[in-house]
């Protein structure tokens, strides 16, 4: 019995040391916030087309600090975050090397990647308003700052403040507005709220659906995934209820945020890292961020889907979407003040 | 006799490394600046202090109700399904609080079937037309946490009610005392407390749960102080606070134990034999074992099962045979690496060791009551360090599986000594005594004595550390090496963009995995009450 038990444990140690010679010499390693089977396909097209092999190490929260530790030792060589104020603090935290790359530079558009070529947006996300199909009229609601309006009295819902996205948004109000009249507004939306902030954007389609609320604050791609979900079709029928609205159509544009990526400074693939960089930025995996994802793609060259041309062309806030990240701190302590 | 000795020092030294991601938390906790502060004494840090505490009293009373009612009465009482209850009171354990969270949602809210049914009983037309509570609530979190959190307090105070001798009972008989009151309750008060402890440091530490209802606790102030406000130095302070709550909380429990004695005098008696009683008793006594059952896993388990019928959920069976056979073999790895750490400390700062050294070993398993992100990241600090230090040529795989290794021990190393403590402390050190006076070496006093007195107790903290690591997630997604995906991660990453319908088979093989050590611990504490 004691025999059996030793050799049980040598074997799983066994394992685990000789899993390590499976290893192919040819890869490039990612540090990812964002969920693999989201960019499984991407990284599945690359290895197909340059042999190059993808690991992933996906995480929420603390690839940042692991990086850190790391230090020189780190096996990472690429870094994808799905918000600029993560990116911007590998930035700061001076990790990331200055790619001069005439493919990244062509593909992506000067407000969309760092001003010394550090750090790459790979998709746009915009954040819109979902208003209900039944009660809200058409052209009712057009900039972002309406939603502080009393006649939305007990009519809205959000996501708590504090996730990325509402912080982000805040700090694109802060930009263009001000801070004192970016917490007058975001006090007055907290006054406007249906329910406690809860969920995902997901779950306010559905609450517009369930007659919860009539307007809510939504990033365009989940209205996509919710409009062809087979796995689960009752979600279909919360797409049905809505419209979307781009807001801020007739002066700064639509608030947008950025998914995007930067090589590491101790990275010991560079080249495959900057190849894979590179190959996120051409128009096949451009198109594949808009037909899978129903992201915007940030390659003005590549046609978009025909689902998003079907919520029709907007006009983006062209702010640099840096100062997003700047602003993100200040935006916090005005949430945290107005309880949103 | 000098305390410094070939026992103490040697784990004297381990304690030490093991605490000290803790260590590098609250240096950094230090170094940070303090700037953040009125800021948050003004705004948030009032109301997260008091949710903290609501949810910490709210659970604890219910986990201690769920859980000492039910070990009372499956230990004392004949009533039908009585042996059943015995094992199966602790299969929520295998149930993880963020799953439990998402199909209570999904079973409650507006669009589930339990709102739907009513509309279409009552004939109601939409949510103004009637009031349900709503499930994201103070409320439905101390309801959700509870009914998975009290197998805790069930298990530890289960072992020691079997092992109570009868002659304690008689007495009280004698008397005519209540023997619950007089002779129960007050002598399983070690496991009891370590139950209760147990419970609330997880209800502390615990992310999944209150951000998926949106409850603003200290845990999800941290989080917005570390990524919104870009502060890990402001994030580490707020733990600190969160782990002198917990310090406070111990300290309180060691000091209301200090005189007492919970050993038996006597060697080992016949324990108690099963109580039959009457008919509506006995429905009484089945429905209230039921209850936490029905909601700590039966409707969970029927929800996943559910979604995996109605095909939403991804099956690919050899990416799960896969991350099932990396799950059990790191967990019971872990847990083994756990179990004699534990062991040998709790000996140790029992028998040999000077009050220093005894804070020491008690300031090692303190690691679960940070959210667990957070000790992640002390973990990643501490490591950057010693691979500054010394600089190991490991390779990524190996190195990454060792420090989860590590970082499990940090974690879950409080139950393992929460579990042990209470058998010890059931030990009469006149044995220990006798022994040396015999000139036993204190090996073979282990050996001989302590092991096979605290057997149950050793086995009953293996399976805790192993159905918990099973779950872990925050730990295990953070200091993973590459590729490498346990049950937990792979739910993860649907689950955390609310679609666990998707992955909700992994979800259900969690549970399952769970399952064989359960069945398994249960018949071994009944066969050793037995003997």
């Amino acid at each position: 019995m004691k025999n059996q038990f030793t050799r049980f444990i040598v074997f799983f140690i066994l394992i685990f040391c000789f899993s390590e010679s499976l290893y192919a010499k040819n890869e490039v390693n990612v540090y990812s916030y964002r969920q693999p089977i989201l960019i499984n396909p991407f990284f599945e097209e690359f290895t197909k087309k340059t042999g190059i092999k993808v690991n992933v190490l996906h995480a929420k929260k603390g690839l940042l600090e692991r990086v850190l530790a790391e230090g020189a030792n780190t096996p990472a060589d690429l870094i994808l975050t799905v918000d600029i104020a993560r990116l911007n603090q590998f930035l700061k935290n001076d990790l990331l090397i200055e790619i001069n790359s005439n493919v990244l530079s062509q593909n992506i558009p000067a407000h969309l990647r760092d001003s010394n070529n550090k750090w790459f947006a790979l998709s746009k996300r915009a954040r819109i308003l979902a208003v209900s199909k039944e009660r809200v009229p058409l052209n009712s609601i057009k900039n972002i700052e309406e939603l502080a309006e009393p006649k939305w009295r007990g009519k809205i819902c959000t996501r708590p403040g504090s996730h990325d996205y509402n912080r982000s948004l805040l700090a694109s109000i802060i930009a263009a507005n001000g801070v004192k009249k970016a917490e007058e507004w975001a006090s007055n939306l907290v006054l406007n709220l249906a329910r406690k902030p809860e969920g995902n954007d997901r779950a306010q389609a559905k609450a517009i659906h369930e007659g919860v609320c009539d307007v809510a604050v939504m990033n365009t791609y989940y209205f996509g995934k919710m409009k062809f979900n087979e796995k689960n079709p009752e979600q279909q029928e919360w797409a049905k209820s809505i419209n979307l609205v781009f807001t801020n159509q007739e002066n700064r544009g639509n608030h947008i945020n950025v998914a995007g990526g930067g090589v590491l400074k101790y990275s010991k693939n560079k080249d495959n890292a900057i190849t894979l960089l590179e190959f996120l930025t051409q128009p096949k995996a451009q198109e594949l961020y808009s037909t899978m994802n129903f992201e915007y793609p940030v390659n003005s060259s590549v046609i978009l889907s025909e689902e998003l041309n079907s919520w029709g062309e907007f006009k983006e806030d062209k702010l640099p979407v840096e100062r997003l990240a700047e602003l993100a701190p200040t935006a916090q302590k005005i949430i945290d003040r107005v309880g949103w | 006799m000098s305390n410094w000795n070939i026992w103490s020092v040697p784990v004297g030294i381990i304690s030490l490394i093991i605490i000290s991601p803790v260590l590098a938390i609250f240096y950094s906790a230090l170094l940070g600046d303090t700037s953040l502060w009125p800021h948050l004494f003004s705004t948030v840090l009032p109301r997260y202090l008091l949710n903290t505490l609501i949810l910490m009293i709210g659970v604890g009373s219910l986990s201690l109700f769920f859980g000492i009612s039910t070990a009372w009465l499956v230990s004392r009482y004949e009533f039908p399904a009585r042996s059943f209850f015995e094992w199966a009171l602790l299969l929520p354990a295998a149930v993880p609080a963020y799953i439990i969270a998402y199909t209570y949602t999904d079973l409650l809210e507006y669009a589930g079937p339990v709102q739907g049914y009513l509309r279409e009983f009552f004939n109601w037309q939409n949510s103004q037309d009637y009031w349900f509570p709503n499930i994201r609530s103070m409320e439905g979190a101390i309801l959700v946490m509870s009914s998975v959190l009290y197998p805790y307090v069930y298990l530890l105070t289960r072992a020691s009610f079997i092992t109570l001798p009868i002659s304690y009972f008689q007495t009280s008989a004698i008397y005519g005392r209540k023997p619950f009151f007089s002779v129960a309750l007050p002598l399983a008060r070690p496991a009891i407390i370590a139950g209760l402890a147990l419970v609330l440091m997880e209800t502390i530490s615990d992310f999944g749960t209150v951000d998926y209802f949106a409850i603003e606790t200290l845990t999800l102030g941290v989080f917005n102080v570390w990524l919104g406000m870009n502060s890990l130095s402001g994030a580490a302070q707020i733990s600190s606070i969160l782990f002198l709550i917990v310090v406070v909380l111990l300290t309180l429990e060691l000091i209301a134990r200090r005189n007492q004695r919970f050993y038996e005098k006597h060697s080992r008696q016949q324990t108690l034999e099963l109580e039959n009683v009457s008919n509506i008793k006995k429905i009484l006594f089945f429905v209230i074992c039921l209850a936490p059952l029905f909601l700590g896993f039966l409707i969970p388990v029927s929800v996943l099962l559910n979604f995996v019928i109605k095909g939403y959920s991804i099956i690919n069976f050899r990416e799960i045979i896969d991350t099932t056979i990396t799950s059990i073999s790191i967990s019971f790895i872990a847990s083994l690496t756990i179990m004699f750490l534990s062991f040998l400390m709790v000996v140790v700062a029992t028998y040999k060791s000077n009050t220093f050294q005894k804070s020491v070993i008690f300031l090692a398993s303190c690691g679960y009551a940070f959210p667990g992100t957070i000790l992640a990241v002390g973990i990643v600090v501490f490591v950057g360090w010693l691979n500054e230090l010394f600089y190991f040529q490991i390779s990524y795989f190996v190195g990454g599986f060792l420090v989860l290794i590590f970082a499990y021990t940090l974690r879950f190393l409080a139950i393992g000594n929460g579990s042990i403590r209470s058998g010890v402390t059931r030990i009469n050190p006149n044995l220990i005594d006798a022994s040396k006076t015999m000139g036993r070496s204190f090996l073979t006093t282990i050996k001989k004595i302590i092991l096979p007195l605290t057997y149950t107790y050793i086995l009953v903290g293996g399976i805790l550390v192993f159905v918990d690591i099973l779950k872990e997630l925050p730990i295990t997604l953070l200091l993973r090496p590459f590729n490498f995906e346990t049950l937990a991660t792979y739910v993860y990453q649907y689950a955390s963009d609310e679609m666990l319908e998707e992955s909700s088979f992994a979800a259900l093989i969690i549970v399952l995995a769970g399952l064989g050590p359960v069945v398994f611990l249960s018949r071994t504490i009944k066969k050793y009450s037995l003997n």
